[in-house]
């Protein structure tokens, strides 16, 4: 198992640690924790529209960063769509909740491809890209694991076995929280609510 | 007076058999033992709108390491999720799928280690003797690769399943 320790604090194991982290007691998210808490680490990326995306220029927004792959049926898509419907209950929130995607696959991840992707899933997130060096840093800086596998028994040239989590960033830039996959909407809704306040 | 009894009441079962496999219609065969619920597929785009010509020029690159890979296996991907239900008491197995809205259909599940999510083939879903799998993200899927269009919620897609010994099996999996 090659799970970093920032992954190791599920809420049942931690409570004050995040305290002094922002106005939101830890005890209160219903994620996983990052341990220690820490400032999320920066990173510049390129969205389809060939804008930069900067992490740093989203101070005062809730960030949720998915990491994953358009070729990934099941669980990307799964994830993406319970951050949809999080994001649709927000109700004035949402206009402060961005909800971003980085590829981990930049070999098929064309800005063209992840556009039609986007725009497939009706909008509501940013998709990102970037030369491959730069992303694996950004996984790196975040614990992220991204294997590359040539499986057979699929007509895939490849799968990319990768971490489920979505990284939670709130308003102050601080790494706050970690949904696992398969946590329930309403589980999101009122953690981004916590760190939206 | 009993034997008519019998007799009545034999006719009607035989029609009540009759008149149900005429509603189901082609749906489930008589003999099917195999009942699917629950059939939706996950929105997906089929990347259809991709430049050919770039990606052709792409996949001449990639040459080296593909493998004879077919660029359309590369396209979109999307998922479908059943229940399939066995009320045999022979235990069965989902071997194959297939659908008009994809080049490809495999059997995939995913495996959950630590944090990391595997997503591999498998050769069959395994449908116990009176008992039922569940389809379902994160778990098993039938993954349709090639998309030959989006996926869009509330179309239907049809797929048809084909067990070890059931049969074959048509379900419309609702997108959503």
């Amino acid at each position: 198992m090659r799970r970093p320790s920032v992954f190791r604090g599920f809420r049942t194991g931690i409570i004050c640690l995040l305290l002094a982290a922002g106005s939101v007691g830890a005890s209160q998210l219903k994620g996983a924790l990052p341990t220690p808490s820490r400032p999320a680490a920066d990173f510049a990326l390129m969205a389809p529209d060939g804008t930069e995306f900067r992490l740093s220029r989203q101070r005062g927004k809730v960030v949720a960063l998915w990491f994953g792959y358009t070729f990934c049926p099941d669980v990307c898509p799964m994830t993406l769509s319970e951050l949809l419907r999080a994001r649709e209950r927000l109700d004035k929130g949402r206009q402060r909740f961005r909800i971003v995607f980085v590829t981990v696959d930049p070999e098929r991840d064309t800005p063209a491809r992840l556009r039609e992707y986007a725009q497939a899933f009706g909008g509501g997130f940013t998709a990102l890209t970037g030369p491959a060096a730069q992303l694996a840093q950004v996984r790196k800086a975040y614990g992220v694991v991204a294997e590359k596998r040539v499986v057979a028994g699929t007509a895939a040239s490849y799968l990319i076995d990768h971490s489920a989590f979505v990284y939670v960033v709130d308003p102050a830039g601080q790494l706050r929280v970690m949904f696992p996959f398969g946590m329930s909407v309403d589980d999101m809704v009122h953690d981004i609510k916590l760190l939206l306040q | 007076m009993p034997q008519t009894l019998r007799l009545v009441a034999f006719g009607s079962a035989v029609c009540l058999f009759l008149a149900e496999v005429a509603l189901a219609g082609p749906g489930w065969a008589q003999t099917q033992t195999i009942r699917a619920s629950n059939a939706w597929a996950r929105r997906a785009a089929a990347m259809g709108k991709m430049d050919m010509k770039g990606s052709m020029e792409k996949m001449d690159k990639m040459t080296g390491d593909k493998g004879g890979m077919s660029p359309m296996a590369e396209g979109g991907t999307g998922a479908v999720y059943v229940t399939l239900s066995n009320t045999g008491s022979q235990a069965d197995a989902l071997i194959a799928a297939s659908s008009d809205a994809a080049g490809t259909v495999e059997l995939h599940e995913v495996q959950k280690e630590g944090g990391v999510m595997k997503m591999r083939p498998v050769k069959s879903i395994p449908i116990p003797a009176g008992g039922k799998v569940e389809l379902k993200p994160g778990a098993y899927h039938i993954m349709l690769l090639a998309l030959k269009h989006d996926l869009k919620p509330g179309e239907k897609v049809p797929v048809t399943l084909s067990f070890e010994h059931g049969g074959e099996l048509r379900i419309e999996a609702a997108v959503r």
